[in-house]
């Protein structure tokens, strides 16, 4: 089950999983919202151990994890972000080009991403996908690449 | 899925009430799920029936689903919702789709300037 560290890199593998499988492939979005847990304070002084009182509440946080899941070759392809600024391009562009891909469309046009954070990122380190020719070679298709050195 | 689909009217109306109801929880999830929707193979030849899904004659529509998670132990607080989106409507059903989203992942975090700025001096030191 491996993650990808772009969002590019998940996109290109989800499109050749699709492309291989593509009555089977489905792919899931995850909302995740988990409570931050208020840091234990270390201060054992303080006779009263009931109240744990934090700090101040802090708000939950969100998470997106994006899902590509083949159910026959059980390949899993996964992209986890917690930020804003990429839900739109994601929730569009990305799945927009899966869902073309799902319906059969062919002519689906190259769109490339970047994360929010990876604009620095040399050019370089978009290798040239690994498509997977057949249905069970995708399998390994998420561990084979290896990023390059930061 | 016996309870029928949903316009997608009707589905963007229901899955913002589904992002609404758990911006007032710390906790809990929302599924999406895109797939392709499939129609009984046997009305196919042999031939398409060996490899049916990679040569479509004509594209084939997809169907999404949302749902908030839950499952047996709180079946009926469980909400489910699923709408098809024809080939020639994907497009705009994306626009629309990725608007709600937006609006209804309010946890996630901001867009961070200041930390965006300290990995870009980093940068410039280290080359």
């Amino acid at each position: 089950m491996p993650y990808f560290k772009t969002s590019q890199e998940w996109l290109d593998h989800s499109v050749a999983l699709l492309e291989a499988r593509p009555s089977s492939t489905r792919v899931t979005t995850r909302y995740s919202i988990k409570p931050v847990k208020p840091r234990k304070q270390t201060t054992t002084s303080s006779g009263d151990e009931s109240s744990t009182a934090p700090s101040g509440p802090r708000a939950p946080r969100g998470s997106l994890v994006l899902k590509t899941y083949d159910p026959v070759s059980g390949v899993t392809l996964k992209y986890r972000t917690t930020k804003a600024a990429e839900v739109t391009r994601l929730m569009s562009a990305a799945l927009g080009r899966l869902g073309k891909a799902m319906a059969g469309i062919q002519d689906v046009p190259e769109e490339t991403m970047q994360d929010a954070d990876a604009v620095e990122t040399p050019q370089g380190e978009q290798t040239p996908q690994q498509v997977a020719t057949g249905g069970g070679a995708g399998g390994g298709g998420g561990k084979k690449k290896k990023k390059g050195k930061k | 899925m016996s309870s029928g689909h949903l316009s997608q009217d009707e589905f963007f109306d229901k899955l913002g009430h589904l992002f609404n109801h758990r911006k007032s929880s710390d906790h809990g999830a929302i599924y999406l799920t895109q797939k392709r929707l499939t129609y009984d193979p046997s009305e196919q030849s042999t031939t398409a029936k060996l490899f049916p899904d990679l040569l479509p004659d004509k594209p084939l529509p997809i169907i999404i689903k949302a749902t908030n998670g839950k499952s047996k132990r709180d079946r009926s607080d469980k909400e489910k919702l699923s709408t098809v989106v024809q080939p020639h409507e994907l497009e705009a059903f994306y626009v629309r789709y990725a608007d709600v989203c937006k609006a209804g992942m309010t946890l996630l975090k901001p867009r961070d300037k200041s930390k965006k700025k300290a990995k870009a001096k980093k940068k410039k030191a280290t080359s």
